[in-house]
């Protein structure tokens, strides 16, 4: 028998036939039919694909012997003009593919991986006045993948030391959302709380921001911050402009945080009392003129807060303002926050307590210089700041600077001197550097 | 020594006098489960973090980048359409910004009105072109606010906005890195300089001199 060179699809296809043929075999066997006359079966229907592929092979030898002279024949035949347009456009079909790779490839990737990270050292932990010494800050990581014309999507990877010296993560935002137009946007998700300035514009990165550190009473909730600075819930956002300069608002619901530990929880998974929590803040930046750069803004938030040690029950109502004067010179922000809090548990009734900053920062080339003066006074027969381990009063003069060493990173210095002025009466000086840097 | 005076309904432990230090230690002893976040599931998230980290970075070529060749639908801050090749027949100066930038994008504007003085010198006309990075933030209006503010009324000044997408793809055509990080753009300052051809003569660093030699 002479031998047959079987394309690989067709040896698949009498594979396939085989096994779907033998799969019967069994069934046949079980019933008691001769097994040499199964066998025979068999191999007829073999010799009888075998010969169908045969047939086919041959028929596609044929059919590749008529199409290679045809292309062949007109190529030499084909005018000069008609082979360069040819190769033109194949040339140009080859350079939108290696356009559209390239895209697919880069920004059209959504989710290229940007962050911040920053160390330092200091005569206390800017953070943990007790701690003294060299220290790893954060390693910030952010994505922001794109998926589509309104739907957005924001995440916030913080890896951050403890006081304990353990490193832990932190998803800082989560945050998915839709944008109706440029005047409105609605997010779902764990969010910075819209309040003031430097909540939603210096975020965790400390690159962004010039400097050192966040005011005490404005740090993050696990940084001792007695200002929720997340919340799980839903924010609608948006701005708009009128005359030069630019309407913004926030509005927005979630999740009541709770004391746990003596700090902030913002309640991630839900709240198990169901205690909600609504804000909002309106802000106008000016666009032209002598107040070019200059925005005011006013906020407030309600929440019903509960505390785990000792327990108690507060209603927060947390209002105030902000100035802004943010030019190619300038950067000075001034904040104010009054506590108009009610204890629902404990009898003690109504307390109110206020909480500051201003902060005063010029351009030059290399940097900026800063100085800085904050102060909380905060009642401490409100429940809600006695179960607050920040909860204290103080005050803090800061002066700083920040050197930017090239285009990502960045040196910090400050010196600050803090009172504490209730809890305990103490005071030290700090002096502390800090790295930053983004990439 | 430290005096605690205490008040309200703090702990009775707040209360004790003892050394400060020690007091913030047993806090934050207290609290450690609550200051550090649940440490179970952050080596799977540093894997996540590795596999992103694959991604590639911006890949430009900038040897063969020509005028014509980049995204041609742009508004001026007059919202009126402008072609990048309505701009051939002489030099083109461009580089990206936003207007809310204070840190190096006025000594991009600065270093592109250098080069402005320089070519009035030499009686030579160019364009010059301020690509907006983040068309969300900033419309048309916005661009002619910050002109004006600015005084750049010079009527071969350009300050365009675009789509998201033809915004990333100039950028990535012409190597300018960015992201943005909620209302900042990261980004490092960067011009590039068509010459008359419309073909791409070079990217300015601080260490070009004689960029008008280029050609």
């Amino acid at each position: 028998m002479p031998s047959i060179r079987i394309p690989g699809i067709w040896r698949c296809c009498a594979l396939a036939f085989v096994l779907v043929a033998g799969s019967a075999t069994p069934l046949r066997a079980a019933t008691g039919t001769d097994q040499s006359a199964t066998l025979a079966d068999l191999q007829r229907k073999l010799d009888e694909s075998l010969m169908a592929i045969k047939a086919l092979t041959e028929r596609v030898r044929e059919l590749e012997a008529k199409q290679t002279p045809a292309v062949g024949a007109t190529t030499p035949a084909a005018p000069a003009a008609a082979e360069a347009a040819q190769l033109e456009a194949t040339e140009h079909r080859v350079e939108q593919l290696e356009r559209a790779d390239a895209s697919r490839k880069t920004g059209d990737s959504g989710l290229p991986l940007h962050g911040f990270a920053d160390v330092g050292a200091g005569t206390h932990n800017p953070i943990n006045p007790s701690l003294k010494g060299f220290y790893v800050g954060n390693l910030d990581f952010y994505m922001a993948p794109r998926l589509g014309d309104r739907t957005r999507a924001l995440f916030e990877l913080n890896t951050e030391v403890g006081s304990d010296g353990t490193v832990g993560v932190d998803l800082e935002r989560a945050q998915i959302g839709y944008q109706f137009s440029d005047e409105s946007t609605v997010w779902i998700g764990r969010f910075h709380t819209p309040y003031g300035y430097i909540n939603t514009a210096l975020h965790h990165g400390s690159w962004v921001n010039n400097s050192l550190r966040r005011p005490r009473f404005l740090q993050f909730e696990d940084n001792d911050g007695i200002v929720p600075a997340h919340t799980v819930g839903l924010w609608a956002t948006g701005a708009r402009h009128i005359g030069a300069g630019k309407l913004q608002y926030d509005l927005y619901g979630g999740n009541a945080q709770q004391i746990v530990g003596g700090a902030l929880d913002m309640r991630n998974a839900g709240s198990p009392h169901g205690n909600l929590m609504g804000g909002g803040r309106v802000a106008y930046q000016f666009g032209d003129g002598a107040v070019n750069g200059l925005a005011l803004g006013v906020h407030a938030f309600t929440a019903r807060i509960t505390a785990d040690s000792p327990l108690s029950a507060t209603r927060v109502r947390t209002y105030g303002g902000y100035a802004v004067y943010d030019t190619d010179a300038w950067e000075n922000i001034a904040e104010i926050y009054v506590f108009d809090n009610q204890d629902l548990d404990g009898g003690s009734g109504a307390h109110r307590s206020h909480a500051g900053f201003v902060q005063f920062g010029y351009r030059v080339p290399w940097g900026v210089p800063y100085a800085r003066y904050e102060r909380a006074v905060l009642d401490q027969s409100d429940p809600y700041f006695s179960a607050l381990e920040g909860g204290g009063s103080y005050y803090r003069a800061a002066l700083g600077l920040r050197f930017d060493v090239d285009l990502r990173s960045a040196l910090k210095l400050e010196l600050a001197d803090t009172h504490l002025t209730d809890r305990s009466r103490e005071q030290y000086g700090e002096g502390l550097v800090q790295y930053a840097i983004r990439f | 020594m430290v005096q605690a005076i205490g008040g309200g309904n703090a702990p009775a432990d707040r209360l004790l006098h003892e050394p400060t230090a020690c007091r913030h230690l047993q806090q934050l002893n207290t609290r450690a489960g609550a200051r550090c976040p649940d440490r179970t599931w952050w080596p799977t998230a540093w894997v996540l973090v590795a596999l992103l980290a694959g991604s590639p970075a911006w890949a430009h070529n900038l040897g063969s980048a020509r005028l014509d060749q980049l995204p041609q639908q742009w508004l001026d801050e007059q919202g009126q359409a402008l072609a990048l090749t309505a701009l051939a027949g002489h030099r083109v100066i461009l580089s990206m910004a936003y207007t809310q930038c204070h840190h190096s994008c006025p000594a991009t504007l600065a270093r592109m009105l250098h080069m402005q003085a320089q070519l009035d010198a030499r009686g030579e006309q160019a364009s010059f072109l301020i690509i907006g990075y983040d068309p969300e933030q900033d419309s048309p209006a916005s661009w002619r606010q910050y002109r004006a503010n600015r005084r750049l009324e010079r009527s071969n000044w350009h300050f365009l906005t675009g789509s998201r997408e033809n915004v990333r793809e100039l950028a990535r055509q012409l190597g300018f890195e960015f992201w943005i990080y909620d209302d900042h753009v990261l980004h490092d300052p960067q011009i590039v300089v068509f010459n008359s051809t419309g073909m791409l003569s070079d990217t300015l660093t601080s260490a070009t001199r004689d960029w008008l030699a280029l050609e």
